[in-house]
């Protein structure tokens, strides 16, 4: 039995990662659409993505929409988690429904709605539009994130150091924020994941100025099946492994770095 | 005259008084306890002092200077709270600067400053440590020598020793006396043991229900508390309920024991109802009745032996009384026997109701 579940969770994992390794050698193909296995390779898919303007536009628009949407989420959120985490006050309870709506409410109906809501103001097809609504969608997760943090923090230590002579701005500045770091940190990154990689919001009203990446791979895949869609998605698979790796080995080395000097 | 005073402290939430009219003085240099079950008031005492509670009524003062309307950094009152409230991303020297950089003094002075106050606490050495990477004693006297490093006019240990084991506790009491002594700092120290306000104080404030049932040195306490609260609360005690028979011949009388003389006392009137307080280890074991001494009848139900001395427990008629013998006098003596205890009238201490 134990043997069998064993087996069961390899088969699993496979299942889940086959795309993954099938996406890595298609980008490397010679082929002229999406096939595999791959019947020959070259890096020709690489050139192609790095000097056609009509996927490097898309590129700048997404990295550009979702930096702006975690700015814009993180200047609502923090204030709001504080205020929602730390005080009781009539209609609390609303209040931490509307912050959490959008998780609930299907991406198609609230893109249905910013296509004709926005219309009324000019701002679809702008990058405006697409940076309002993303926030939208942002906001729940960035504060799901850091009100589990902001709830795990020992208040304790700011009394310490307003018993210390810290007034309270400066108890924000040099004790909770500091603490609070890695939260902020890991809530505005799903901020800019989620609006990185979101597409149902985007086909409806990023239009051709603010079209974004996962639109433009998925207008792609409908028309033509370009391999440089198997490029784009090696290299955010490569960006992602890095962005986690990088800071695991950055944290051992340090530790270790500080298990030497306390010896 | 007083360094701290409180006059007439009272906070309520909604209907319930959580203190009730607190009055205080202490000196300057002195080592004060704050003694109480949980739920007393002592804590919200040390709270309304701190700042971070406001009182309902009353004043609080230091040096003759009110403390009304200040906030808690304004105070210039050191704390070390119960579960220490170490900055986990500063080192040990720089949470020890940390009151010192509040203040404006240059980093180099500071850090210099911290490192002297950790060596007075015993840490010289351990600068560069994160709390994490310190026990919790070591972390006990971070926190110590960060609440003195910048010279407060007050010193507040809430229950700081609550976290420790048993041995740790009575190294840090050792320590924090020691270290209390050398700045001479006045301090407030909040606990609901016994034991550590006995041994650390130089006087020991009781709470109870929000009030102030006593206040007076650990020896005073013990050998004359005021009320039946605080002769319970400190120490072991056999309290008996008696009427006065007699004032003037000092003779009172419990239903179970009969007539019994006490000690001189404040003499409350004839035919009044009181508490007489006898200490376990003022009663003396035999097995016949003891000359000069006021014998009394037990049948011993538990004998509780701790090698050294052991407490027998037995019942006087209906009243319960506990007695505490050496160890070597508790082998006369079997659970279920009957024996004679016995004690001197001055060793009966009357608590008027």
């Amino acid at each position: 039995m134990n043997r069998f579940l064993r087996w069961l969770g390899i088969a699993v994992a496979i299942f889940i990662a086959a795309p993954l390794v099938i996406v890595v050698p298609m980008s490397f193909s010679n082929a002229r659409s999406l096939q595999f296995p791959p019947p020959g390779y070259w890096l020709g898919y690489y050139q192609a993505y790095f000097t056609d303007w009509s996927w490097l536009r898309p590129t700048w628009n997404s990295i550009l929409i979702a930096s702006a949407t975690t700015m814009l989420t993180m200047v609502l959120v923090v204030p709001a988690t504080f205020a929602l985490v730390r005080h009781r006050f009539r209609g609390k309870g609303i209040a931490d429904l509307m912050m959490l709506m959008p998780l609930a409410v299907p991406h198609i109906v609230m893109a249905v709605g910013y296509y004709s809501y926005f219309g009324s103001f000019g701002i679809v097809h702008t990058h405006l539009g697409v940076i309002l609504a993303h926030t939208c969608l942002s906001v729940p997760i960035a504060f799901l994130v850091l009100s589990a943090n902001l709830k795990g923090f020992d208040r304790t230590l700011e009394r310490a150091a307003l018993s210390l002579g810290a007034s309270p701005t400066r108890t924000f500045i040099h004790i909770t924020l500091p603490i609070l770091r890695p939260g902020l940190i890991i809530s505005a990154l799903f901020a800019f994941i989620q609006s990185f990689d979101e597409t149902v919001v985007a086909i409806f009203i990023s239009g051709r100025d603010a079209e974004t990446l996962p639109r433009k791979m998925f207008d792609s895949i409908r028309q033509e099946a370009d391999p440089v869609i198997a490029v784009i998605s090696t290299l955010l698979f490569a960006a992602v492994i890095l962005g986690v790796t990088v800071p695991l080995v950055v944290a051992h080395i340090r530790n270790k770095q500080a298990r030497l000097a306390a010896a | 005259m007083s360094h701290l005073k409180l006059s007439g402290i009272s906070k309520s939430y909604g209907q319930f008084n959580a203190l009730e009219a607190v009055d205080l003085d202490i000196a300057k240099g002195e080592f004060v306890t704050f003694l109480g079950p949980s739920g007393s008031g002592k804590t919200t005492t040390l709270m309304i002092i701190a700042g971070f509670e406001s009182a309902t009524s009353g004043q609080v003062e230091i040096e003759n200077k009110s403390l009304f309307g200040l906030a808690p950094y304004q105070r210039n009152i050191g704390i070390v709270f119960q579960n220490y409230g170490l900055f986990p991303h500063k080192t040990a020297a720089q949470n020890v600067y940390f009151p010192l950089q509040m203040r404006g003094v240059k980093k180099a002075e500071g850090l210099r400053k911290a490192e002297e106050m950790l060596e007075l606490v015993g840490l010289k050495g351990f600068g560069h440590r994160h709390p994490k990477e310190l026990s919790g004693g070591q972390q006990q006297r971070v926190a110590l020598a960060r609440a003195l490093v910048f010279e407060p006019s007050l010193l507040l240990l809430d229950e700081p020793l609550g976290a420790l084991d048993k041995n740790l506790r009575e190294q840090m009491q050792i320590e924090i006396k020691r270290i209390q002594r050398a700045l001479g700092v006045t301090t407030i120290f909040v606990t609901h043991d016994q034991s550590e306000a006995m041994s650390m104080s130089d006087r020991i404030v009781v709470f109870e229900k929000g009030r102030i049932q006593q206040v007076a040195t650990p020896l005073e306490l013990y050998h004359r508390p005021q009320t039946r609260f605080v002769a319970s609360f400190i120490g072991e005690s056999n309290l008996i309920d008696v009427k006065i028979t007699d004032a003037a011949k000092r003779e009172a009388r419990n239903d179970a024991i009969g007539a019994i003389q006490y000690a001189p006392s404040n003499r409350p009137p004839t035919g009044s109802e009181a508490t007489l307080m006898i200490r376990p280890e003022n009663i003396k074991l035999s097995r016949n009745p003891v000359e000069g001494r006021h014998n009394v009848r037990m049948k011993v139900e538990t004998i509780i032996n701790y090698g050294d001395n052991a407490l027998v427990v037995g019942k006087v008629g209906e009243q319960m009384m506990r007695v505490r013998v050496l160890g070597a006098d508790v082998v006369i003596i079997k659970e279920g026997e009957e024996c004679c205890i016995s004690w001197l009238h001055d060793s009966v201490y009357l608590i008027a109701k």
